[in-house]
């Protein structure tokens, strides 16, 4: 019998999910195209940029195509990453394995995201060279290719979650429109810059590259996102028994503390509470639209840590019961953090966008779409749709009320019309309309938290299981 | 050789391999399971038999772990698949009915793959790719690209995969389905031999003569429900006994004489003609009635040239037990679990 050859290309030491990934993505045509296509484009501007006296629109088209091949062509490798596997049904094998839905994630996302690195250090040559013929700020060019390879790298995390949605039309529109407008903006903006010629390819990035508070805090939030979409993605593909919902919490928790305190503590106060704001929008999408769990092994993990374990299951079980109570929490303590530094106004238009989401949340469960496979899709569906249908209507019958120079009291019914409305309120209303506005909005949570008081009744029998499993241990 | 320390599934012997017990399932108002039970003992091999829809991927994927079911208990080697799913996980080779294998993957990356994500390391990794590769004759197609090949060499690179830990229970859902006769004869040989191995296979499939072959028992799953646990004889005879036996008689001479025989004879009816003779039903299987049958032909002055029992076939016991229970007619209960095992 003849014997198969050692395979040494890749250490035992990597994922084995990374090594399938890269395995798989550096052979495809797409990757070798791309490589060779981006240093062909690039040893021409190169060539024909170098003391050239058309030296800044080549620039631009140089940083224009890195731009587009890290922050565009490469994360949109992830479009499928997920949707294919669970169309050939290799995830339910892979889920026999040791590798969690995390590791899974993660391995594809790893995949992409060394590819574009690979990418990103290749391209250092032609910037040592636009350094050395065109006088350029070497730091600055390498620190903004780190920040596209990151952005890039954000982006893909986004794509990979997106891609655990099976339609593809879904995906093509979710993905394909804001890539549509951001492109165009994208565009304009070069085009704009190569008319006026004014600015240098790195003169407004390089100062706030320079700058070392925003680069940390940058690279602070887009760690936090890439977490926050590979773990999103992992929850849609991980077992019902599984316990991430833990792991994200948690981490999402400290992020959302740790912002809080910067900002408490520093002059960014009011900038890193608005931060807070939209990281707890993300969060409250992702714990809001985790089905109701049913499986007593989870509950089982709780019970077994004593009181203590008890009293975390309220909060870090899976489930968007919990994950109401913990949203609670979330926006308890961004209002809190705001009222204390002296915000009482955003803090209450900070509550009113919560039941705004929790508004979401509630008709997600008291329609049909509660038994939707993924409570996601409904989610942000009825989002677009409040923000978008809602939002325009409240602005069009908004209209009259600001030109007779009066308030316009039927904002207040909904959490969504509340903010505009509020805006163009007299000055004398404001604080009525706003009082007024919090105290109808909160019908939502309390709507809500009715909803997971029954949800949570349906789980009686699962979580007796799990107390009777706890008990014969 | 024996699975690595490492990965060796800790198994109850002093449990059956495989106990299900009153497993539901549901999916909106469709009951997928409905109330299934049934025991497998340690290296038995056990087909799964049922229509499209019938409920056996459903209690093969609960089985699995890749399922939560509604009501009910599973336990694979003595664990929970509800309470410990890993430790299920280590002790089972799962074969799904459609899967699929990766691009830019050749046939031996994608063993790699498999084993590295099951915990194999080094040396260890690639003796257990080698065992296995030589088992399922996977070896010469090591650098085959793995969705490149015929679907009997795919069919072999799942079981290998599925084989990868050495697990004492495999799950093998329709694994014959697609494959050509010589892909089918390669298949069932490899199952022959992991039975002698010892391990406790649990095999769906359509095409029941080849389980009736394979399998110790026969499981049969109607509509949620598990409506016979038996061997494939105690299905033929069960049908049987609840039913009539056809015979095929042939006389020298002018057939006429036996229609008209059959006419007047307890318990015969004609089935049909044929050229020499005649398909008599008779109302009775055992083995004297039918003696009987014969003995008073002869003594009735036929001159009979061959007289023998139809050999019913799996499929056509299955679909009369069905048609029994739809007119309501099978009164009885359905075989205990394992009643008709030992």
């Amino acid at each position: 019998m003849t014997s198969v050859a050692p395979l040494t290309d890749f250490p035992d030491s990597l994922s084995p999910m990374v090594v399938k990934e890269l395995r798989q993505g550096l052979r495809t045509r797409m990757f070798g195209l791309v490589m060779v296509l981006l240093h062909l484009l690039l040893v021409l501007f190169t060539l024909t940029g170098g003391g050239s006296g058309n030296a800044d629109t080549i620039n631009i088209w140089f940083d224009g195509i890195i731009t587009l091949t890290l922050c565009v062509v490469l994360p949109l490798r992830g479009f499928s990453a997920v949707a294919d596997e669970l169309k050939a049904g290799t995830l339910d094998m892979l889920a026999l394995t040791s590798l969690s839905a995390g590791r899974i994630i993660f391995g594809k996302w790893a995949s992409i995201a060394a590819q574009s690195l690979l990418l990103a250090f290749s391209i250092l040559p032609y910037v040592v060279a636009r350094y050395v013929f065109g006088g350029l700020d070497l730091f600055g060019e390498v620190a903004m290719l780190f920040y596209k390879w990151l952005g890039g790298a954000v982006l893909a995390a986004l794509i990979i979650a997106l891609s655990t949605q099976r339609q593809f039309w879904l995906r093509a529109l979710i993905v394909g429109v804001p890539m549509l407008f951001g492109g165009c903006g994208m565009f304009s903006y070069f085009v704009m810059r190569g008319v006026t010629g004014a600015m240098g390819v790195s003169s407004p990035w390089s100062s706030i590259a320079s700058s070392s508070g925003f680069v940390w805090l940058g690279v602070g939030i887009a760690v936090w996102l890439i977490f926050y979409f590979l773990s999103l993605a992992a929850t849609r593909i991980a077992p019902a028994a599984s316990l991430l919902s833990v792991v994200k919490r948690s981490v999402h928790l400290a992020v959302l503390c740790v912002l809080l305190v910067i900002g408490a503590a520093t002059s960014l106060g009011s900038g890193l509470v608005a931060a807070a704001s939209s990281l707890l929008w993300l969060v409250m999408l992702d714990a809001l639209t985790e089905h109701a769990n049913e499986v007593p092994s989870v509950y089982a993990a709780f019970y077994r840590r004593g009181i203590a374990g008890r009293a975390w299951l309220w909060l870090l079980a899976p489930g968007w019961i919990t994950g109401f109570l913990f949203t609670l929490l979330l926006t308890a303590l961004v209002a809190g953090v705001s009222l204390w530094m002296g915000h009482a106004e955003e803090a209450r238009l900070m509550l009113i966008s919560a039941c705004g989401t929790w508004m979401v949340a509630a008709l997600v469960q008291l329609f049909p779409t509660r038994r939707a496979r993924d409570l996601l899709l409904p989610f942000i569906c009825i989002s677009l749709g409040v923000s978008l249908v809602l939002s325009t209507l409240a602005s069009l019958l908004l209209i009259p009320f600001s030109m007779k120079g009066s308030t316009a009291w039927f904002a207040v019914v909904l959490p969504q019309f509340v903010p505009i409305g509020f805006a163009t309120a007299q000055s004398g209303d404001k604080e009525t309309f706003l009082m007024l506005g919090t105290a109808i909005s909160m019908i939502w949570p309390v709507l809500l938290a009715v909803l997971s008081f029954l949800a949570w009744r349906r789980t009686r029998p699962a979580r007796l299981e799990a107390w009777k499993m706890t008990k014969s241990e | 050789m024996p699975s690595p320390s490492s990965h060796a599934p800790e198994i109850d012997r002093s449990q059956p391999a495989v106990v299900v017990e009153d497993l539901h399932r549901s999916f909106g108002a469709l009951k997928a399971v409905d109330g299934v039970s049934f025991t497998i003992d340690h290296g038995r091999v056990v087909g799964f038999v049922g229509a499209n829809g019938a409920g056996k991927t459903t209690t093969m994927r609960i089985m699995a772990t890749l399922d939560s079911p509604g009501a009910g208990r599973v336990c694979m080697g003595g664990h929970n698949v509800v309470h410990h799913p890993a430790k299920v996980r280590r002790l089972l080779g799962w074969m799904p009915d459609a899967f699929g294998t990766y691009e830019h993957m050749s046939v031996l990356e994608y063993m790699d793959f498999y084993a590295r994500a099951l915990g194999f390391k080094g040396d260890e990794r690639l003796r257990r790719i080698q065992e296995v590769m030589d088992f399922t004759d996977l070896t010469p197609l090591a650098d085959r690209m793995s969705n490149k090949m015929s679907k009997g060499q795919t069919q072999r690179l799942c079981l290998g995969r599925a084989l990868l830990h050495d697990p004492q229970i495999l799950i093998l859902d329709e694994p014959a389905a697609g494959l050509d006769p010589k892909a089918r004869v390669e298949l069932k040989n490899l199952i022959r031999i992991l039975a002698q191995e010892g391990k406790t296979i649990l095999i769906s499939s359509h095409i029941l003569s080849e389980l009736g072959e394979m399998c110790d028992s026969l499981l049969f799953i109607d509509n949620g429900r598990i409506v016979h646990h038996g061997d494939a004889q105690s299905m033929l005879r069960g049908t049987e006994t609840a039913g009539e036996t056809l015979v095929n008689v042939q006389i020298a001479g002018n057939p006429a004489k036996l229609l008209e025989w059959a006419l007047t004879a307890p318990l015969v009816k004609v089935e049909d003609e044929t050229k020499r003779g005649a398909r008599l039903r008779i109302q009775a299987a055992d083995d004297d009635t039918l003696a009987g049958v014969l003995r008073r032909m002869i003594q009735d002055g036929l001159p009979v040239l061959d007289f023998h029992r139809e050999e019913r076939r799996l499929e056509d016991a299955f679909i009369d037990m069905l048609g029994q229970i739809d007119r309501g007619r099978r009164s009885e209960p359905p075989p205990l679990p394992g009643q008709n095992d030992e």
